[in-house]
């Protein structure tokens, strides 16, 4: 491979002395990054290489009945379903997809490649295949899919033997439900409930008398869209075999899940699987499990010669996406403000495959919770099958959907009850020692520090006018459980190498190693040099995602450096996290260290065009300990622009289940002009432990924004928050997509 | 169809179909990654390379089409070129995949005088689209070079 991994990588490139906190950078000279001097993995070829390009379906749910490939040359290699039969079936949570399918799910399922000489041919040659399909009904939105008598998706359940599927699947038989995750807490346990609650107006009687206790109630319900990663950088793969071991270059978040699904669907042993990850153009969960790895290994079995993948921009939208999801909550409090129960209904849209679907489910019960005391908390989350592209991991994985109506729904109950938005967050906060929903003993708590910092940003005074102005204040969960490894060893040039398995989606994961390691080893950053992860050479970490990779890999590396100066020249370093939920109960470990933050915002509405102006957008994330303080800026200054492009403007449109918008001209993402209103804070504390950074601030943006909106009139329940919505929100209507797909 | 493209300074001799974009000729014959394809329609800038000094997107400019003309990339600026410094200085990247092109756009706002004022800076980088969010710091950073 003529890709850099059997290079070392010192960070970025040549390492220059360390010079404290707050330095720019841990490399030497200008960073490579800057003037394209580094390789991402588009950039990454293999001499002789063919060219793939997927065949995708143009139904979003039937039988393909034949192809008509009369018009290819006859060197161009074409595959099917029939080139499948002897792999097995895929999927990180769920085994529920093949390679190329005969039965494509939604509108741009894989159904048949082709593989010519060049990128050209293969585009030209993919173009002249005709494809016949059967259709069948198909179904769109989570709420038509949990309907009783809905289409089923797929005519069974699955399961899946993948470290990626970490806890047990509750599928529902006879439904579209791939996963349902619940919390009671102990009174309220073995009711005897209905499997599946597909109503938004369901009474919930198995559970009312959590309410006893209230005199307020507010049960409302709120709607968030499909959204797209856009990284930069589409996804890119390079495959080949040799002497039997499939070697594979490609821009994975997941490189060693992804080691073992590949084996698993080839029939493999692990170790004849090599995954090399070179630095990716951004990911935000796009690049996450099997993407395009599969179907370029399979060809380039199939031509005995190396094949390189690279998806155009439409289908970098249709690979993944974001969950659409519309939550319910009920809250009740009694008249002095202390919160008594909480009840979530969650129903997640996965799309046609589950993919780590049921995870998200899970996160998005526990995040709506919020950081709050409550005698009684009851979640159901739902994963539901529906014949859109799947959904996966997107930066803030879940917890945006639920934050959002739980963040707006404390606002309603503090104008219902006539108490100050902020007092009453404070007044119910989780504090340190107190007992989360999930049985949890809250540690290192700083709600109410981030709660005032918020409030401090936008000028809140306590029962002041409030008009335009919006606070809220969160905990996300991490991976959990989790394993990351490390070691350290010593080169006969006396610099010593970093083997660690972080990917670099550019959060800067090689600058944190190094940084991380010249502490621990006490020596000068430019004695550190760091390896790309590549499974023939690192050891074993879970993955590169939930910002679970600097608190986790920071110990581990820790680990290694004391285990090197005792042994010499290897160092082996090795720190697990362990815990899991219950299904059924939602009681155990959800995360073994929380992300904590906060939000806040000031604002005008137009009322002529319902346009959202921005003063202030600030937002306040717990760090404890920084370890790159731009890094740690940039992360959450990203994490706010993120949520912000989802909180306004950013939405995934479909026809008949045919994504209408898959473009950069009608998807719009935030750029320079959206960003004048932003200030934010990392915070650190004296002797904090290392916290997770890297999408604290994308869940708290929005109901920051539809808080303050709210404060004019306009209740808006559906992101993104555009004009029209806003419009329609005043008028007390509830917004209708013009696709008519709106699920409410 | 043979072109002679100057590039950086230098001439190459390309072989492209007529409707070849710049972009895809930098990349794939010149050995240039430095112009990268992301939107393909012109509106992300990641593309951008500078023609007898002008930022255009290479992704919707058909190649023969800057023929007689110089092309500059990011591998064309010189070693001590100030905006560079000054995305260094200020750790104006993440990712990094859509850097040369905002790079290259500030270089003509600079040198045009259009980055006098932050509103400036923000309106003249609003076609160059950076997905890790990192366009406080770039602000920063061209404000910086700009002075």
């Amino acid at each position: 491979m003529t890709q850099r991994a059997d290079q070392t990588r010192p960070g970025d490139g040549p390492a220059r002395a360390y010079d404290g906190p707050g330095a720019s950078s841990a490399v030497r000279g200008i960073n490579p990054r800057i003037t394209a001097q580094i390789s991402y993995s588009i950039d990454s070829t293999i001499p002789g290489e063919w060219h793939l390009r997927i065949i995708r379906s143009a139904i979003p749910a039937g039988r393909v009945t034949g192809f008509q490939t009369a018009l290819l040359d006859d060197d161009v290699i074409f595959l099917t379903a029939d080139d499948v039969s002897d792999l097995n079936t895929f999927g990180c949570q769920i085994a529920d997809q093949v390679v190329l399918t005969r039965e494509p799910k939604f509108v741009g399922d894989a159904i048949a490649a082709v593989v010519a000489p060049t990128a050209r041919d293969a585009r030209v040659a993919a173009s002249l295949v005709e494809v016949d399909y059967e259709a069948v009904p198909s179904v769109f939105g989570e709420m038509d899919a949990i309907a009783p008598g809905a289409q089923l998706v797929h005519a069974k359940h699955y399961t899946s033997e993948s470290d990626s599927a970490y806890f047990d699947m509750r599928p529902q038989d006879g439904t579209n439900v791939c996963h349902r995750f619940r919390i009671r807490t102990p009174a309220l346990q073995g009711r005897d409930e209905p499997e599946v609650v597909p109503h938004l107006d369901d009474p919930d009687d198995a559970l009312a008398d959590a309410f006893a206790d209230a005199d307020v109630i507010v049960d409302e319900v709120f709607h968030t869209p499909a959204a797209a990663h856009v990284p930069m950088e589409p996804h890119a793969t390079n495959a080949q075999w040799v002497d039997g071991r499939l070697e594979v270059t490609t821009g994975t978040q997941t490189p060693f899940n992804m080691r073992q699904d590949l084996a698993h669907i080839f029939g493999l042993a692990a170790e004849d699987v090599r995954v090399v990850v070179p630095f990716m153009g951004g990911a935000f969960g796009a690049k996450t499990f099997i993407r395009t790895e599969a179907i370029t290994a399979l060809a380039a079995r199939k031509a005995g010669r190396p094949v390189r993948c690279v998806l155009d921009r439409d289908e970098v939208f249709n690979e993944v996406t974001r969950h659409p999801s519309t939550v319910r909550i009920k809250l009740g409090a009694k008249r002095d403000g202390t919160f008594v129960a909480k009840r979530i209904w969650a129903y997640v849209n996965t799309g046609a495959y589950a993919d780590c679907g049921p995870g998200v489910a899970q996160k998005m019960g526990y995040a709506g919770v919020g950081p709050y005391r409550f005698d009684h908390v009851a979640v159901d989350s739902y994963c539901i099958y529906t014949n859109l592209p799947p959904g996966g991991a997107f930066r803030g994985y879940g917890a945006m959907q639920s934050i959002w109506a739980a963040e707006r729904v404390v606002d309603m109950m503090a104008d219902k009850l006539g108490i100050d938005a902020v007092e009453l967050r404070r007044q119910n906060l989780l504090h340190e020692g107190d007992t989360f929903c999930t049985g949890e003993v809250m540690h290192d708590a700083r709600f109410e520090e981030l709660l005032d910092d918020a409030a401090a940003a936008v000028g809140w005074e306590k029962d002041g006018d409030r008009r335009g102005k919006g606070v809220v204040v969160i905990l996300k969960g991490m991976q959990t459980p989790s394993k990351a490894e490390a070691r350290i060893e010593l080169l006969p040039d006396g610099r010593y190498e970093v083997q660690a398995a972080t990917a670099d989606i550019g959060q800067g994961a090689g600058e944190m190693l190094t940084r991380l390691a010249a502490e621990y080893l006490k020596v000068e950053v430019d004695q550190v040099v760091v390896c790309a992860p590549d499974t023939d050479r690192v050891p074993y970490d879970t993955r590169t995602t939930s910002s679970r990779s600097t608190h986790m890999m920071s110990r581990a590396l820790a680990d290694a450096a004391r285990d090197l100066q005792v042994h010499g020249t290897i160092g082996h370093g090795y720190v697990s996290n362990d815990g899991g939920l219950d299904p059924d109960t939602g009681q155990g470990i959800a995360s073994s260290h929380w992300h904590q933050g906060s939000a806040s915002a000031e604002l005008e509405v137009d009322d002529e065009t319902g346009i959202i102006s921005l003063s202030t957008l600030y937002a306040c994330s717990y760090a404890g300990k920084v370890i790159n303080k731009h890094g740690a800026e940039l992360q959450n200054e990203g994490s706010m622009i993120l949520g912000l492009g989802t909180a306004l403007f950013e939405e995934l449109q479909y026809t008949e289940g045919q994504m209408t918008n898959p473009n950069l001209s009608d998807y719009n993402i935030a750029s320079a002009l959206d960003v004048a209103s932003i200030r934010h804070r990392v915070m650190e504390v004296p002797g904090g432990e290392v916290h997770g950074l890297g999408e604290t601030a994308v869940p708290p943006v929005p109901p920051a924004i539809g808080n303050a909106v709210a404060t004019f009139g306009y209740d808006v329940r559906d992101l993104p928050m555009t004009p029209e919505r806003v419009l329609a929100a005043r008028l007390g209507d509830t917004f209708q997509s013009p696709t008519g797909e709106d699920p409410q | 169809m043979n072109l002679t493209l100057n590039v950086n300074g230098r001439a190459v001799d390309v072989d492209a179909e007529p409707h070849d974009m710049l972009v895809d000729v930098l990349r794939d014959q010149v050995g240039l990654t430095g112009p990268r394809v992301t939107c393909g329609v012109g509106l992300c800038g990641t593309c951008t390379v500078l023609l007898d000094g002008e930022p255009v997107s290479g992704c919707i400019l058909m190649a023969p089409l800057a023929q007689g003309k110089e092309i500059t990339t990011i591998e064309g600026l010189p070693e001590d070129d100030e905006v560079v410094a000054s995305f260094d200085r200020n750790h104006a990247f993440q990712c990094g995949y859509c850097i040369p092109g905002m790079v290259l756009t500030a270089r003509d706002m600079i040198d045009k005088g259009h980055a006098c004022s932050r509103e400036e800076i923000r309106e003249g980088l609003g076609g160059n689209l950076c997905r890790c969010g990192c366009y406080l710091k770039i602000i920063e950073a061209v404000e910086e070079a700009a002075q």
